[in-house]
């Protein structure tokens, strides 16, 4: 991803009020980390499994925050659990910035990504949480912004799944 | 020691703490014994922990308190790298250990009725205050005082396996429910909204 994608993807996440992001870092995405770091407006927490970033999000979001979770799309994998106990159940609105890693859009698929990540889809659609595929910067202001006011709407998860320039 | 005694000495030194629980015995007892609109009664396994952390996280001035179960913190050992990490001083974790999944109605052990120390285990992930508390004078000494203590605590106290859950009314507030009733308790206190409530 280009920097100044990364620049404009993190400054969304702001306007869109997000100002707690719970993250497992991964390889496309990654050079958000550090501009949500230096910025003191949104608090970033480091995890060490995508189920703890879903709790621990949905616990800030409980208490006031807007929160958004980072991971890989594997994370979705693995946090299935928490999103569907906490996120769906209890019914938590909750920003996931997913990293599509395998899907046909991303520019770095390969042999290693693309038999785990066509499940991704799939998965979000089993557990009923809405998501939106995101290829390039066109409108990503407007789109970071519906799905957030989506996720608040819904009481729930909402995916952003990031591919296509996101990926380079 | 008995559960639901420690649960009990510990309802009566409640105030303006929020507490957090899993699913298990201890929820059910602890809706019994408290009807604190700080109360959020978690409704699944292995995430009380992680909830619990959010809301320290975001509310540092607030006591958070989870109580949880061997079981469901070995559903959720990652939790604690992550808080030997963040050290969240206004965070009090009571994991009440019987060794066995006893929600289950065979009682079937956990791990750490065998060779697993979960007290051991947080310390080595980070949690300077990780102690193990085998006998109610003891928790009435030592758990009852981390409530005044600003400091990540994790005590894991030892208790018999007690059926008292199964004999006492269940909770008959639902989760929608008690989530709204804990959010606005929240916006009260703290005197702010919640943003996602919203106005409809």
């Amino acid at each position: 991803m280009k920097d100044e994608l990364a620049r404009r993807l993190v400054q969304s996440l702001k306007d869109a009020g997000i100002n707690f992001v719970t993250y497992l870092p991964e390889t496309r995405l990654s050079q958000i980390l550090p501009l949500i770091r230096d910025d003191p407006a949104m608090e970033l927490i480091a995890v060490a499994n995508e189920s703890e970033a879903v709790t621990i999000a949905a616990g800030a979001t409980l208490a006031g925050k807007q929160a958004a979770v980072y991971m890989e799309n594997t994370g979705i994998y693995v946090a299935s659990y928490s999103l569907l106990a906490v996120g769906k159940q209890l019914g938590v609105p909750l920003l996931l910035v997913v990293a599509y890693l395998g899907g046909v859009p991303d520019l770095r698929n390969s042999f290693l990504y693309a038999t785990i990540g066509k499940h991704s889809v799939p998965v979000l659609d089993g557990l009923g949480i809405d998501h939106r595929l995101v290829e390039d910067g066109e409108k990503l202001e407007v789109k970071v912004k519906d799905a957030v006011r989506a996720a608040n709407a819904l009481r729930a998860p909402y995916a952003l799944l990031f591919a296509g320039e996101f990926s380079e | 020691m008995i559960r639901y005694e420690c649960l009990q000495m510990l309802a009566s030194k409640m105030s303006n703490q929020l507490v957090v629980t899993s699913q298990s015995g201890q929820r059910i007892e602890w809706s019994h014994l408290s009807r604190h609109e700080g109360n959020l009664l978690l409704g699944m396994m292995g995430c009380a922990i992680g909830v619990a952390t959010g809301l320290a996280l975001a509310l540092p001035h607030r006591k958070v308190i989870a109580i949880d179960s061997d079981g469901s913190v070995l559903l959720s050992l990652f939790n604690l790298a992550t808080l030997g990490n963040l050290q969240p001083k206004n965070l009090l974790i009571y994991v009440f250990d019987n060794g066995v999944y006893s929600g289950s109605r065979i009682s079937y052990p956990t791990a750490t009725s065998g060779n697993t120390d979960l007290a051991a285990m947080a310390q080595a992930a980070g949690i300077k205050t990780a102690q193990t508390i085998r006998a109610f004078e003891e928790f009435k000494k030592v758990g009852i005082a981390a409530l005044d203590k600003d400091e990540l605590g994790f005590y894991v106290c030892k208790v018999d396996e007690s059926l008292m859950h199964r004999e006492i009314a269940r909770p008959n507030i639902d989760l929608a429910e008690n989530k709204y009733t804990f959010v606005r308790y929240l916006e009260r206190t703290e005197e702010k909204p919640i943003p996602f409530v919203g106005r409809g």
